[in-house]
């Protein structure tokens, strides 16, 4: 599978990350970008997606335990 | 005494006290040297400890004092579990050197129960990075046939309780690592809902989707590691603040009347598996069904789906956990590890978000399609264990893992052995039933393990 972005593309996104690869290493990685490449599409479906699709993850605050005297 | 006790069998053997604790912990570390030299399953043997460990418990049973069904029971942590004063290493050299101060809250629990620590497993390099062969330890082998992979990352319990060195271990699962070496060594594991057990003192992968749960060889012996394991810790953030059932109560009520959803696109579309799981699968439906459950089919979205959320939000919250060190000790990682965490480094803030809004639709899919079912069936891996490859590459990208949807879910699993296939590889199965509902998951496995005879089969390398 060939990956829409090319591989100076993909050595310029590593180098923004702030990391440091081998030429070896970041052509290992890119064999697979790909992949990474089709997951991201996925996630991004249904779209659009509803304004008020919330994430999984949302912090529920906990009331105070009651105080003597309140 | 049998070579090859199950818990509830060694705790029975105990009780009676036809057997004790210091004969039975002897009995691993004799298995432990002789075997694992071939296998190695454990990073660190910690015999001195268990040793003591099994003089007090023989104390305790000597004065009628017993703690319960693990007192005296020899069993192993993945290196991931902290433990006082005991390496700790995630298997990797970063940890090298690495004593915890403080046991991890589930070692802490089992070791109040009255386990023998025999002493730390190994898993792929921080649940993650393997298996591979440039770490500072060599990657635990299967012993079915040693030249096959375990599955990880919960590799060295897999391992060790197939091989029969210890009577049970821990094990963590962030996207399979507990199910996975479950399929390929042919035992049983399970993963809890995310919350039932604490994963305080559980080096993490992630924060969202890691789990703890153990591993043995029986249903049964799991319903009773998951009792002690389980319950509410103030110490983790996620952990349920929900009272913890009975696991073995209902454990032989059977399956009559359960409404148990085959998920046949999952192992017959997204990802096919091979014959032998297919076989296994089916055989499960007509068994199940036999025993007057009712099977329907049920179609949930795609392995894929749930992959990509999965898989991306397992890499970028591990990047954003190894990010230090991806900076400055960037050559002590493997490299599996240092390839996953470099996707992680390349995941925008905006796809991290798009992937948790993804995660709560496929939470409420599953919970929609599951509102008329008590459990859901499918693979617990596509094949058996493949052979270990000269330069591992990891699981592959394109095709995703029967595991992933339920630590997506956080909804409890389990996979159990349903039988063998090529070369007398052992072939998983895999049920879920709806969050903290552990005991009716456990109910039926223990259902189908005991309705078959594949827990009479042991590794020919461990019957020496």
């Amino acid at each position: 599978m060939q990956a829409n972005t090319t591989p100076e593309d993909f050595a310029a996104l590593i180098r923004r990350a702030g990391i440091t690869l081998s030429a070896a290493q970041t052509a290992e990685a890119y064999a697979g970008w790909a992949y990474i490449e089709q997951m991201l599409v996925r996630l991004r479906s249904p779209s659009p997606r509803p304004r008020e699709a919330e994430p999984a993850h949302i912090f529920v605050p906990q009331a105070p335990a009651p105080e003597a005297g309140r | 005494m049998t070579p090859f006790p199950s818990i509830a069998e060694a705790a029975r053997q105990l009780a009676s006290k036809a057997i004790s604790p210091v004969e039975l912990t002897r009995h691993c570390l004799d298995r432990i040297g002789k075997l694992d030299p071939a296998i190695n399953a454990f990073l660190l043997q910690t015999p001195e400890r268990a040793l003591a460990d099994a003089k007090a418990a023989e104390a305790r049973f000597m004065k009628g004092a017993s703690l319960g069904p693990l007192d005296g029971i020899p069993i192993a942590h993945k290196d991931l579990y902290n433990t006082a004063g005991i390496r700790t290493t995630a298997h990797s050299r970063l940890l090298a050197d690495n004593v915890p101060t403080e046991d991890a809250t589930t070692v802490a629990k089992l070791a109040a129960a009255g386990t023998v620590m025999l002493g730390k497993l190994a898993t792929h390099e921080f649940a993650i990075g393997g298996p591979g062969f440039d770490l500072a330890w060599p990657p635990a082998r299967n012993p079915w046939n040693r030249e096959h992979v375990t599955s990880g990352s919960s590799s060295g319990t897999g391992a060790a309780v197939a091989a029969g060195m210890i009577l049970g271990g821990t094990g963590s699962d962030t996207g399979g690592s507990i199910r996975g070496p479950a399929a390929f060594c042919g035992v049983a594991g399970i993963k809890p809902t995310y919350g039932r057990c604490s994963r305080a003192g559980v080096l993490p992968l992630t924060y969202s989707m890691d789990h703890t749960g153990p591993l043995a060889w029986t249903v049964e012996d799991c319903a009773l590691l998951l009792q002690e394991m389980a319950g509410h810790d103030p110490a983790d953030p996620a952990s349920a603040d929900r009272p913890v059932p009975s696991f073995t109560a209902d454990l032989r009520k059977g399956v009559a009347g359960l409404r148990i959803g085959l998920v046949r696109h999952f192992h017959e579309t997204d990802q096919k598996v091979n014959p032998a799981v297919q076989t296994a699968i089916d055989q499960a439906v007509a068994l199940y069904r036999a025993q007057g459950a009712e099977i329907r089919e049920v179609t949930l979205p795609s392995l894929f789906e749930f992959q990509a959320c999965g898989f991306l939000i397992l890499v970028t919250e591990a990047f954003a956990l190894h990010e230090p060190w991806m900076q400055t000790r960037r050559s002590e990682y493997g490299r599996l590890m240092l390839g996953r965490m470099t996707y992680g480094a390349l995941i925008s803030g905006a796809d991290y978000v798009q992937a948790l809004r993804r995660r709560r639709e496929l939470c409420t899919a599953v919970t929609t399609a599951m509102a008329d079912l008590d459990l859901l069936l499918t693979a617990g891996a596509a094949t058996e264990a493949p052979p270990f490859e000269p330069e591992p590459t990891g699981p592959e990208l394109d095709k995703p893992g029967f595991t992933f949807p339920f630590n997506v879910t956080g909804q409890p699993a389990m996979t159990i052995c349903g039988g063998f296939g090529e070369g007398g590889l052992p072939v998983g199965i895999q049920l879920a039933a709806k969050p903290f509902e552990e005991a009716l998951l456990l109910r039926a496995c223990h259902a189908y393990e005991a309705a078959t005879d594949w827990r009479g089969r042991r590794p020919a390398m461990a019957q020496g």
